[in-house]
């Protein structure tokens, strides 16, 4: 009888790289999502320093008006769409599971589905730089008709933007049964942490509002392409359509971008604290709150469009503004009474707080609708964005990056440089955003490409575009404290900052399968109440 | 205060330093932020940016204070475990009720305003239709729709066109093309049309905009009280030298309105288009 060489399946190995493009483990699919991300937020503050090189002084040509309305287009596409918006889903991807005590996701081929479609859609929305006409430069919002003028790098961007949306819809819908159908015995849903509570309501948010952004940007092609009328007035079309639906989509995808990082911080300031959320439940109810109210304040974005139902739309925006005090007042609830130390993640939490308070207070400088009337599309507006959207939701991201990073990768980032990467942000965030306020109220509408000297604007221009430069500065410590912690061993406990939640009651990094045993799930606390037991004063 | 012990002094004294600096900051800049404003409806909206303003540097100081006197006074300082206070009853409806108010007062305010600049035009108003196209304006005045002092007898079609062209941003102020002409203490409609992408007429001085939209007519009625020249410019993405589309409104007193009117009347239409206007006796 003859015999035959079998494989043997434990001498083989495939190589490093395969094993990352096959994988269908969530922490892995995590990781990537991060890696991608974190990609695009550099490309699009390359882009930002950019914008602030040509705009730093008055009468400049260091960029053409054409480069610009791409260059700046571009910026918010790469920031929101393949940056913030995906990296909460490499945050929950990675920590969902581990938080309710899964081993991974629901649908684990699915998710790997969802993260592949985000690198052919970045690219084709960047090819657009070297395709006749350039990328698309009829800003983020592509308002019809102007989005109706430019070339195929606007057919592009219009592709990539729904395939990224396809994306957002598959994983949200993942999320939402992982986290109503996987969780550890015990964990009632107001035992869930609450970074899964604000990913559970964004999940929910992306499955109602993106695929009406993909019916628009269905029409909005077909009308490039194919000679449909939907936003052409000379064939019964409606101009102000487009900008309806677009905002239906976009105002509910601004909390897509916040409300994870809220959740960050509220994991980070209790652990730091050394005490429980204040208000739990209000703050769940709150960020429901938000995530229903947010579907109808669309129209505050087209008050000078002259056909909105001005007293509704002003109305509700300003209701926004009760949950999210809420928030504010558990945030400072948390603080106080505590027991309050400093590490990095929570000086991102803390820098986090005070500058979404400020990107709260400058946003009802538009609810208020006359005084909107005079700052809409203005540079008040671009630093209301961006005390929102960098103040809040980057701060959170690199507050999480520091607070996950010994559970994720098993080493810890060095504090000192740490500290120093959070004091140059904060310093340079500021210095870049808040001239800003000053130069709308001075009449410096956004989207400019140049503007002269007799504007007088060009003082506080250059001190922006300095702010901006002293952010990238910023990332200079960030860089070297990750080259630093790779040169070192995985050294880190299951659980180095005594925190609440499942994911520091396995091993740093977790094994494939997530747990050899899970800890009882009590309160929203499970890991405070091992260590703790009866201790618990004043429940 | 002198009988407490020192530590505790010196955090009620860093926090009040803090909340002092913090009040001091946001009034500085909000001093330097004045938006000001030339016609009625513009201080009306500017009295509203005030009451926001005021607003919000009250919760700003009060909510950063709090921040920073409970960072100062609660910072760890053993390893004994706070008291584990989760929240709840009355602190948690007054963290609804407190922001439900501020909203409420605000929004109302902002209503009343709002009703109060909104209010359509005078049927005499002097009318003047503009249009934005890539990349400048035309300013259009009817003959038979100059406000006070329009003759009777004019023809309606009988119109004054003010058209712009692309311009370089090194054009000193004083050649900036087009210029509005606007006759001060006068209320003066604007009817907003585009026929090419969406536009937005935004003078800053007016602290007001409205967009001109393909397929709509938008308009609006201000009344400018302070003569000078005032730079203004689109205020929407309309391609690529949006940055561009700068005009000049020049508000003057109604002699020299007219003055002007007669000027361009003769320019453009010939002497029989004037024959009894009263701001052209003369001619
Ligand atoms: C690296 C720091 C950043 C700088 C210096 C910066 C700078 C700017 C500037 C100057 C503009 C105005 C461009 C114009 O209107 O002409 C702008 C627009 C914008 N930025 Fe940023 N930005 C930064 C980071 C971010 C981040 C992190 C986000 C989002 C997560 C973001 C989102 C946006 C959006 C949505 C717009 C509006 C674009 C539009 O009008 O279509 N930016 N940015
Ligand atoms: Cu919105
Ligand atoms: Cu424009």
């Amino acid at each position: 009888m003859a015999t035959v060489a079998v494989p043997q399946l434990s001498g083989y190995h495939r190589p490093a790289v395969l094993d990352w493009i096959m994988t269908v483990d969530h922490k892995r699919l995590g990781i990537l999502y991060l890696y991608f991300t974190l990609f695009f937020f550099a490309v699009g503050g390359i882009l930002a320093l950019l914008v602030r090189t040509q705009l730093a002084v008055a009468d400049n040509s260091f960029v053409g008006n054409d480069a610009y309305n791409q260059i700046f287009t571009m910026h918010a596409s790469a920031m929101l769409f393949l940056f913030i918006i995906p990296v909460w889903a490499g945050f929950g991807n990675y920590l969902v599971p581990l938080q309710i005590g899964a081993a991974d996701m629901a649908f684990p081929r699915i998710n790997a589905l969802s993260f592949w479609m985000l690198p052919p859609a970045g690219i084709l929305m960047f090819a657009g730089f070297i395709v006749d006409g350039g990328a698309a430069d009829g800003g983020w919002t592509a308002y019809s008709p102007l989005a109706q003028q430019t070339g195929v790098g606007m057919d592009m961007w219009i592709i990539a933007v729904i395939v990224l949306g396809m994306s957002s819809t598959i994983g949200a819908a993942n999320f939402l049964v992982t986290m109503f159908r996987m969780r550890a015995p015990g964990m009632t849903m107001f035992r869930m942490p609450i970074f899964c509570w604000t990913m559970l309501v964004t999940a929910l948010l992306q499955l109602l509002a993106t695929p009406v952004l993909a019916a628009a940007l269905v029409m909005l092609f077909i009308d490039r392409n194919y000679g449909g009328q939907f936003f052409d007035p000379n064939g019964g079309g409606n101009v102000v359509l487009w900008q309806n639906v677009f905002w239906f989509y976009s105002h509910p995808a601004v909390y897509i971008m916040i409300l994870p990082g809220m959740g960050i911080i509220s994991e980070i300031l209790p652990v730091f604290s050394r005490k429980p959320l204040f208000g739990y439940k209000a703050f769940v109810f709150a960020t429901i709150g938000i995530g229903g109210l947010g579907f109808s304040v669309w129209a505050h974005h087209m008050f000078t469009t002259g056909s909105v139902l001005l007293p509704f739309f002003g109305f509700m925006t300003f209701m926004i503004g009760v949950p999210t005090g809420v928030k504010i007042f558990n945030w400072l609830g948390t603080l106080w009474g505590g027991s309050i130390s400093f590490p990095t993640p929570m000086l991102f939490a803390i820098g986090f707080v005070s500058m979404f308070l400020i990107g709260g207070i400058n946003g009802t400088y538009s609810a208020a609708v006359p005084v909107d009337f005079a700052l809409h599309d203005t540079y008040f507006v671009v630093a209301h964005i961006h005390y929102v959207l960098f103040g809040g939701s980057v701060f959170a991201v690199f507050g999480g990056l520091y607070y996950w990073f010994p559970k994720i990768w098993g080493r810890q980032l060095n504090e000192r440089l740490g500290k120093l990467h959070f004091a140059l942000m904060f310093v340079g965030f500021n210095v870049a955003f808040f001239p800003m306020h000053m130069l709308g109220l001075d009449g410096m509408p956004r989207r400019i490409a140049v503007y002269a000297d007799s504007a007088g604007w060009e003082a506080l221009n250059m001190l922006s575009t300095g702010g901006a430069f002293l952010i990238a500065v910023s990332m200079i410590p960030f860089l070297i404290a990750v080259v630093m912690a790779f040169m070192r061993p995985k050294d880190q406990p299951d659980d180095p900052w005594e925190a609440n939640t499942l994911e520091w009651a396995t091993t740093s990094p977790p094994p494939d399968y997530n747990f050899d045993s899970l800890p009882p799930v009590r309160s929203e606390r499970p890991l405070f109440d091992a260590r703790h037991g009866d201790e618990e004063q004043g429940h | 205060m002198l009988g407490m012990p020192l530590s505790r002094r010196l955090r009620l004294i860093s926090a009040t330093v803090a909340a002092a600096l913090l009040a001091l900051m946001a009034t500085a800049t909000a001093s330097a932020i004045q938006p000001g404003g030339i016609t009625d409806e513009a201080r009306k909206m500017n009295d509203l940016f005030w009451i926001v303003t005021i607003a919000g540097l009250v919760v700003f100081v009060l909510v950063g204070a709090a921040l920073v006197y409970a960072m100062i006074r609660y910072r760890r300082q053993g390893d004994e475990l706070p008291p584990q206070f989760h929240g709840g009853g009355k602190i948690e409806v007054a963290m609804v009720g407190v922001p439900v108010l501020i909203v409420i007062a605000l929004f109302t305010i902002s209503m009343i305003t709002l009703v109060d600049i909104d209010d359509p035009a005078e049927e005499d108003a002097l009318t003047v239709e503009i249009t934005g196209f890539q990349f400048s304006w035309q300013f259009s005045y009817s003959m038979a729709d100059l406000g006070t002092n329009t003759d009777p007898n004019a023809d309606p079609e009988d119109r004054i066109n003010i058209i712009g062209t692309l311009q370089p941003i090194d054009t000193p102020d004083d050649e900036i093309r087009p210029v509005l002409y606007l006759p001060v203490d006068e209320e003066v409609e604007f009817i907003l049309i585009s026929n090419d992408v969406i536009h937005s007429f935004y003078v800053k001085d007016f602290l007001y905009k409205l967009d001109l939209i393909p397929g709509r007519v938008n308009s609006f009625a201000v009344t400018p009280r302070v003569t000078g020249d005032y730079s203004a410019q689109c205020a929407e993405l309309c391609g690529t030298n949006h940055a561009l589309m700068r005009f000049i409104v020049r508000v003057v007193e109604r002699d020299e309105f007219d003055a002007w009117v007669a000027a361009e009347a003769a320019r453009q239409l010939g002497d029989d288009a004037l024959v009894s206007s009263p701001g052209t006796q003369g001619d």
